[in-house]
């Protein structure tokens, strides 16, 4: 029984090591996963891994040894128990036990087993202390006593007697029992003469038998020395039957402190158990109060930087605007120019004949006017060109600034989502939500003004070739 | 109705993945405790190696990713071959969280 109990703690330690080492791998690929790693995380749970690796170990060493002294212990397999210290049949047993209640020999066998009652009381006190064997050393004395009272004792006797093996193992007992033949009835045994003139049978030492302290006897002329030899033959197998009461109360008493000691054990183990799922949760709610923490950084960081790609954009479409319309005011100038120069040029007679050298020199200088704004305009017309360029680069940028918000702000609500929604948190994301919004909207505008720019191109162009036809 | 509603998961199919996420659950498992025995041993030496850490958390890494791919498989009702599609277009050089 102690060694099933033991093999079952040991499983039960088996198992629980086995689900620490995976709860330590869970924790370490959390680590992993996450890419912190926390070395005292570690360290606490490899100690606990440890503690219970060494449990095991010292659960392991001493189970075998008590195995051994349980299997030196306890006595040896229920049918030779039987067969040494019991009488094999009933009948045999009450052969030598039962006396004739009408003898006075009844009387010495009382008195004898009183006798030696006291040496077996001077036993070890592992035995004395035992309470069966108080009981066991009654039940010899019972019989003498019911035959004072001239009751029939076979019965009895033969109980107690197969009765203490069943407490060992039930296996002799059962054995034992079948082969109790029938009780036979008490008047049919020859009457014992009285034999007044006995010897007090010496007391009778515990531990070994008690036939080798017994005086020296002669050979067994009389039924009185006949029925002497048979209580002492009975006395020497009741205190091997004390001896083994003794042995199997040892024995339950050792199984009795195992079990308590398994009990005890399984509660420590609950109470770790207990302890260590509470240390799980707390470092699991330190992960997650981590998680959320860079999960909330992350969205300030992504705010931030939506912030400024905003106001950064905005600076840009203020410029461009500014620049579109300075652009704009001196090709209106220009053209006004070009209009009155025009207008001059018609107003002036065009069949005349005689041009003035001052004309010439008008109509030099009116040339190199010309040509100096087709220059400029030119120049002017490629500078929008590259601006335009530019800005459809910083557009683009700007895009894909855009995309790598949203992206993040995806990022900000799977982890928020991992993690478990804070209303904070939310707040943030939908903020963020917001000002992506806003930004896609900005690019629109931004790409109807570069739309804007370039029909202000091509229309400044037409105008140009008009005023050059 | 799954995502890919042309093809029909046989019985067969569904059988062998239902087989192969036990694989994995075990296999997991095993990496788990080898994984744990490893810090175990690390923290008797007091020091702990972290790209030895990082290789079998990886491994598992890569079995939790196979384990879900096959579970979506067994939801979604999909055949081997769409299995072995989407396993090829979800492949792609993932970086390292560990690093």
């Amino acid at each position: 029984m102690r060694k099933g109990a033991l093999k079952k703690k040991q499983r039960q330690l088996e198992e629980l090591h086995l689900d620490r080492c995976e709860a330590l791998g869970e924790l370490i690929l959390g680590m992993y996963v996450q890419g912190s790693w926390d070395e005292d995380t570690m360290s606490r749970g490899a100690a606990e891994v440890r503690e219970v690796a060494d449990e095991l170990d010292g659960l392991k060493g001493p189970a075998e040894e008590p195995a051994d002294s349980a299997e030196v212990d306890l006595p040896p397999p229920g049918e030779d128990t039987a067969e040494q210290s019991l009488p094999e049949t009933g009948e045999s047993a009450r052969r030598r036990i039962v006396p004739d209640p009408e003898t006075p020999e009844t009387s010495e066998h009382t008195r004898e087993h009183e006798v030696a009652s006291g040496p077996v009381a001077a036993e070890p006190e592992s035995k004395r202390s035992e309470p069966k064997k108080s009981r066991a050393r009654k039940r010899p004395s019972g019989p003498p006593a019911e035959i004072s009272d001239s009751k029939p004792p076979e019965v009895e006797v033969p109980k107690a007697a197969t009765a203490k093996p069943q407490e060992a193992s039930p296996v002799p007992a059962a054995k034992a029992e079948p082969a109790k033949p029938p009780a036979p009835p008490l008047p049919a045994r020859p009457p014992v003469p009285p034999v007044p003139a006995r010897p007090p049978v010496p007391p009778v030492p515990a531990a070994p038998p008690a036939a080798p302290a017994r005086p020296p006897q002669p050979a067994p002329t009389s039924p009185a020395q006949a029925e002497s030899e048979e209580a002492a033959a009975w006395q020497k197998k009741l205190d091997e039957l004390d001896l083994l009461d003794g042995k199997i109360g040892k024995s339950v008493s050792e199984a009795r402190t195992a079990a308590e000691a398994a009990k005890a054990a399984a509660a420590a183990d609950s109470r770790t158990e207990l302890s260590a799922i509470a240390r799980e949760l707390e470092a699991n709610r330190t992960n997650l109060t981590s998680t959320l923490a860079a999960a909330g950084k992350r969205l300030n960081e992504a705010k931030k930087r939506a912030d400024d790609a905003e106001a950064k954009m905005a600076r840009e479409s203020a410029a461009s605007r500014e620049a579109a319309a300075g652009w704009v005011r001196g090709q209106a100038a220009e053209i006004e120019a070009d209009a009155a120069l025009a207008a001059e040029i018609a107003a002036s007679p065009a069949d005349t004949t005689e041009v003035t050298d001052a004309a010439k020199l008008r109509q030099a200088e009116l040339e190199a006017r010309i040509g100096s704004l087709e220059a400029s305009l030119e120049a002017e017309k490629a500078s929008k060109i590259e601006a335009l360029t530019m800005a459809e680069s910083r557009l683009k940028a700007i895009e894909e600034s855009a995309r790598e918000a949203e992206r993040r702000v995806e990022e900000a609500e799977d982890s928020l989502a991992e993690a478990g929604t804070a209303p904070v948190a939310v707040e943030a994301v939908s903020g963020i939500v917001t000002e992506a919004e806003a930004r896609e909207a900005a690019v629109t505008w931004l790409r109807g003004q570069i739309a804007a720019m370039r029909k202000e191109i091509v229309k400044g162009g037409d105008t140009e070739s008009q005023g050059g036809a | 109705m799954g995502l890919f509603g042309s093809g029909k998961q046989s019985g067969r199919e569904r059988r062998a993945m239902k087989d192969h996420l036990v694989e994995l659950d075990e296999l997991r498992r095993t990496q788990l405790r080898d994984l744990g025995e490893m810090t175990v041993e690390m923290a008797k030496t007091g020091r702990f190696d972290r790209e030895r850490l990082s290789d079998q958390a990886r491994e598992l890494v890569g079995i939790d990713r196979e384990s879900d791919l096959i579970a979506h498989g067994l939801e979604e009702g999909l055949t081997l071959e769409q299995l072995e599609d989407l396993a090829r277009s979800d492949e792609r050089p993932a970086a390292d969280p560990g690093k």
